[in-house]
């Protein structure tokens, strides 16, 4: 039973990580319908600028991890000003969007790969307390606890935002209807530009606290999770904030009791694509859609 | 009598140096140094690209020691890098062209086994010898006979690892667990479970792992409840770093050792995986600690150079350069690629950091592995 | 010159196999049908035709038909779930589909797991190549301006429109994505008996975004488009060689960067460059 146990904890935790990574990227999405394959690239740099500002900067993570949130805020602003403004009145701009993130992407893993080098590092021992509790025999350590809690407070912090803010609101009449919007008084470019702020600054204390955590950054982190986070934003149906957390958990939940269920963790990947391509042929919206499915 | 061994070798120096300084003076124009054009195909960006960098710093650095002593009638190395992307297609256009518009004597690489399975075939076809740094698939070197390579396989390396662990641990029940999407650590899984069955260890569960995972608590939940005698782990330092950590978080004891081969000889196991790395079993074909004093010169120049300590991989790389400049030296050419790859066969007990080395009928490397545990936040030599 | 084909020689057989990947992917693109799954496609061709050849000595061009008739196959049976699924979330099913045949290549030992299919028997030529190349794009060009071509526009303009006006929308989308898998399981099975082994990790999320790449690159306008576009990402990381940007992440992002202008500033691909002007 312990195991059981043990295994939901390991499975929600790394659910949260997979929806803290994924809140950002559906953020995007719901607003411009388009898909930013340069995420994971922030998320890459975000962990590794936050490791030099400790490491080489010499500051104390208090300092150095708001301040590396905020330069990957700032690249998402420089994403959204290359790559994706002069594309947008194009008829295929979420096409061509797609691919132009992908060149970024390239861009930012290069300069990462140059400046920081292939290796895989981490952040130095012992720097961030990480207290380990033992219940019986199932072990909780307050880095998941303050990880979970993170992903969930983010859920919510945001979510109100939306609901209740005026740029909140703002974001959400352009995600609905950029002409309506514009027609409101809104002023759509500043809108969207926040919406890549916020989304990127997401991204890169998603990959803060993913560095933190596993001990492991590295210019192509990203690839890992890249596919993961497309699968659970679906999951959770794209653009829906909530939906990221849960499509997240609910991800990391059937990658760990494939484990545990059927003892052969070589399916787990598999197991977890073909749910995706079940859900999306039943319920293309996803869990938690918007009940949208017309995309050009 | 009276002279001290240390000062008998001061004066001999001194001696040596007045020699060497009055031939530079004497012979105005001395010989040239021959130039021997050595390619490289190695995986400096893509999947690989955290071992393509430490085995072009190997390989850089022998080659300045190299050049800086190739003064007079000596051979000059001149090196051609070229990055794979980690990917089998440019490593076909990175050998085309260092064999055709470049015309190297040798190619040093690839970093992968997959890529290997195909660049190597082009250079067997083309008479140009290959030297493998880093293959450690089975069957590399069956491609010809110009196929050569100094990486020990997980088949030389592991069997000896399992018989030393058992003859001094005793141990009779274990877990493994290794990547199953990637041809090195596969090839170590096979190695290890044949180990296993040959000295009769039962292994309770076998569980899997992708390559770039960095959550690999369901898998070591599951082998935790099964409290095994050991952890037999068939991995890439990355994904090696992050099971050993979690396995001692989740709870599995520091008494229960984690075994790795090839993979798990790096510092940089040590560096990320911390106070969780003590009592890992590394079988590897390396010995950082060795006391060898070529292997103390190494590491500390490496070191020096390059502001971290070598892996595995820099170390091969290092010793492959020096591999081929006994073979050039005695193949009486620095361009003719029959008479080096003849050479290289004759490569016998040569002195490197990778202990004394020859290449073996088929071509593959002949030094001894060593079994290392991690005691202190150091790898030191387990036994033989 | 020969020295021309010998540094180069294996360059020109990629970019023919690329090219052909790339009208694959234009066949179902023709269609305004997303697919990310054709370098699973391709997968299937490549694993089908080596396992015939190496094990069961099938005649070579009979393994290469039979290869691209089993991937065709396998588009047709998850054609119809698949094809309900619009845009975005189509490409995701497609995706997550070749994700899971790339597992399946991990797990089966008849693929040869991640060690991947080794000592495959090297049959394609530079001739067979072009020559596949040249009759696709033939066909595909005459096909464009037929009916069914002008039908798979219709239903890439507005499906529902091509609804109304009484065109078998779901065939039309079914025919593109079969089509394409077909062409895809072409370029896989030469790819195979060119490259002696074939591995999973080739054909996973890189090489499927890959393929788009050479579309968007080339333009989506033509035939012409894929091929270019295969072509100039195929040759510009042995370009950036040739020239000297040798050292590793340098030619990384300057591959980015050359990527990234071609989209700002080429909105209809590099073949708008070539074509008339209107």
């Amino acid at each position: 039973m312990s195991i059981f146990f043990q295994q939901l904890i390991n499975g929600f935790f790394i659910g949260s990580v997979y929806g803290l990574f994924a809140i950002g990227y559906t953020l995007v999405f719901g607003v411009l319908d388009i898909l930013n394959l340069a995420h994971a690239a922030i998320f890459t740099l975000g962990g590794l600028s936050a490791l030099w500002l400790t490491t080489t900067a010499g500051l104390s993570p208090w300092e150095a991890f708001p301040l590396a949130t905020l330069f990957s805020g700032v690249l998402g602003l420089v994403l959204y000003r290359v790559a994706f403004a002069p594309l947008r009145r194009r008829a295929d701009s979420n096409l061509s969007g797609l691919i132009s993130s992908i060149a970024m992407a390239i861009v930012f893993e290069s300069a990462a790969m140059g400046i920081f080098g292939a290796r895989t590092v981490r952040f130095p021992e012992g720097m961030f307390p990480n207290r380990v509790w033992h219940f019986g025999s199932i072990i909780l350590t307050s880095l998941q606890l303050e990880i979970v809690v993170v992903a969930l407070a983010l859920m919510v912090v945001l979510t109100a935002w939306l609901k209740h803010t005026r740029t909140g609101k703002a974001v959400r009449a352009v995600a609905e209807s950029e002409n309506t919007a514009r027609l409101l008084g809104i002023n759509v470019e500043r809108i969207v530009s926040e919406t890549f702020f916020v989304s990127s600054a997401l991204g890169g204390a998603a990959g803060i606290l993913y560095g933190l955590y596993f001990d492991a950054l590295a210019p192509n982190m990203g690839h890992s999770i890249e596919l993961k986070g497309l699968a659970v934003i679906i999951l959770g149906g794209m653009g829906s904030i909530p939906g990221a957390i849960l499509g997240g958990i609910a991800f990391g939940l059937s990658e760990v009791f494939t484990v545990e269920l059927t003892g052969m963790s070589n399916l787990r990947d598999a197991v977890a694509f073909t749910v995706l391509l079940l859900i999306l042929i039943l319920k293309p919206s996803g869990l938690l859609g918007r009940g949208r499915v017309r995309e050009a | 009598m009276g002279m001290s061994a240390g000062n008998y070798a001061k004066k001999t120096a001194i001696v040596l140096a007045l020699a060497l300084g009055l031939t530079g003076i004497c012979s105005r124009a001395p010989a040239a140094p021959k130039e021997a054009k050595i390619g490289f195909a190695l995986s400096m960006t893509g999947a690989a690209a955290a071992y393509g960098e430490t085995q072009k710093n190997g390989a850089q650095l022998a080659i300045d020691e190299i050049n800086a002593r190739a003064g007079k009638n000596g051979i000059k190395i001149v090196p051609v890098f070229e990055d794979d992307a980690s990917q089998p297609e440019q490593g076909v256009n990175v050998f085309n062209r260092l064999i055709f518009a470049d015309n190297v004597v040798i190619i040093i690489g690839p970093t992968l086994s997959n890529t290997a399975q195909v660049t190597d075939r082009i250079a067997q076809k083309a008479g140009v010898p290959v030297l493998g740094i880093s293959n450690t698939a089975k069957g590399i070197t069956d491609i010809g006979n110009y196929i050569f390579r100094d990486s020990l396989t997980e088949m030389q390396v592991i069997p000896d690892t399992i018989r030393v662990v058992k003859k001094k641990l005793g141990i009779k029940k274990v877990a493994l667990m290794y990547g199953n999407d990637d041809a090195f650590t596969m090839s170590g899984y096979n190695a290890f479970k044949k180990a296993l069955l040959d000295s009769h260890i039962k292994i309770l569960t076998e569980q899997t792992f992708s390559k770039g995972d960095r959550d690999f608590s369901a898998q070591l939940t599951e082998i935790r409840s099964l409290k095994p005698d050991a952890l037999v782990v068939s991995a890439l330092v990355e994904e090696g770093s992050g099971i050993v950590s979690q396995a001692r978080e989740l709870g599995i004891p520091v008494s229960v050792p984690i075994i790795g081969g090839n993979g798990f000889n790096s510092p940089s196991l040590i560096k990320n995986a911390g106070k969780a790395a003590e009592n890992v079993i590394v079988g590897a074909a390396w010995n950082e600690s060795s006391s060898n004093p070529l292997n103390r010169r190494f590491v500390r120049a490496y070191t020096a150079k390059f502001g971290s300590p070598p892996d595995q991989f820099a170390a091969q790389a290092y010793a492959a350069v020096y591999i081929v400049l006994d073979a050039l030296k005695r193949a009486g050419s620095t361009d003719n690629r029959k008479a080096l790859r003849d050479a290289l066969t004759h490569v016998k007990g040569l002195n490197t950091v990778l202990g004394k080395f020859s290449f073996t009928k088929n071509r593959d490397a002949d030094c001894t592995p060593v079994v290392e545990i991690v005691k202190n936040g150091r790898f030191t030599v387990f036994g033989k | 010159m020969s020295e021309f084909f010998a540094v180069y020689g294996s360059l020109i057989n990629f970019v023919g196999i690329n090219a052909l990947l790339a009208l694959s992917l234009y066949v179902p693109l023709s269609a305004g049908q997303l697919s990310l799954g054709n370098a699973a496609f391709a997968a299937i061709g490549a694993y089908g035709s080596a396992i015939l050849t190496m094990r069961f000595n099938v005649p070579f061009p009979l393994a290469i038909a039979a290869g691209a008739c089993l991937s065709a196959a396998v588009a047709m049976a998850i054609g119809t779930p698949v094809l309900r699924i619009r845009g975005i979330f189509l490409a995701m099913a497609t995706l997550a589909f070749g994700e899971v045949v790339r597992i399946v290549a991990v797990n089966l030992a008849i693929t040869g797991g991640a060690e991947g299919l080794i000592g495959i028997p090297n049959k394609t030529t530079a001739l067979i190549i072009y020559g596949t190349v040249a009759a696709t794009a033939y066909f595909l060009a005459v096909l464009g301006g037929s009916r069914i071509g002008w039908s798979f526009a219709s239903v890439r303009e507005d499906e529902t429109a091509a609804m109304v006006m009484g065109i078998n929308t779901t065939r039309y989308k079914n025919g593109s994505f079969v089509l394409g898998a077909f062409i895809a399981g072409i370029a896989g099975a030469l790819y195979a008996h060119l490259n002696f082994i074939i591995t999973p990790g080739e054909f996973g999320f890189s090489a499927e975004v890959q393929l788009l790449i050479y579309n968007i690159v080339g333009g989506t306008r033509s035939v012409l488009g894929p091929i270019l576009g295969a072509f100039i990402i195929t040759v510009l990381p042995e370009v950036l060689r040739g020239v000297g940007v040798t050292a590793g992440p340098l030619r990384m992002g300057v591959n980015g960067v050359i990527l990234l202008l071609v989209i700002l500033y080429l909105p209809n691909g590099l073949s708008s460059l070539f074509g008339q002007k209107r």
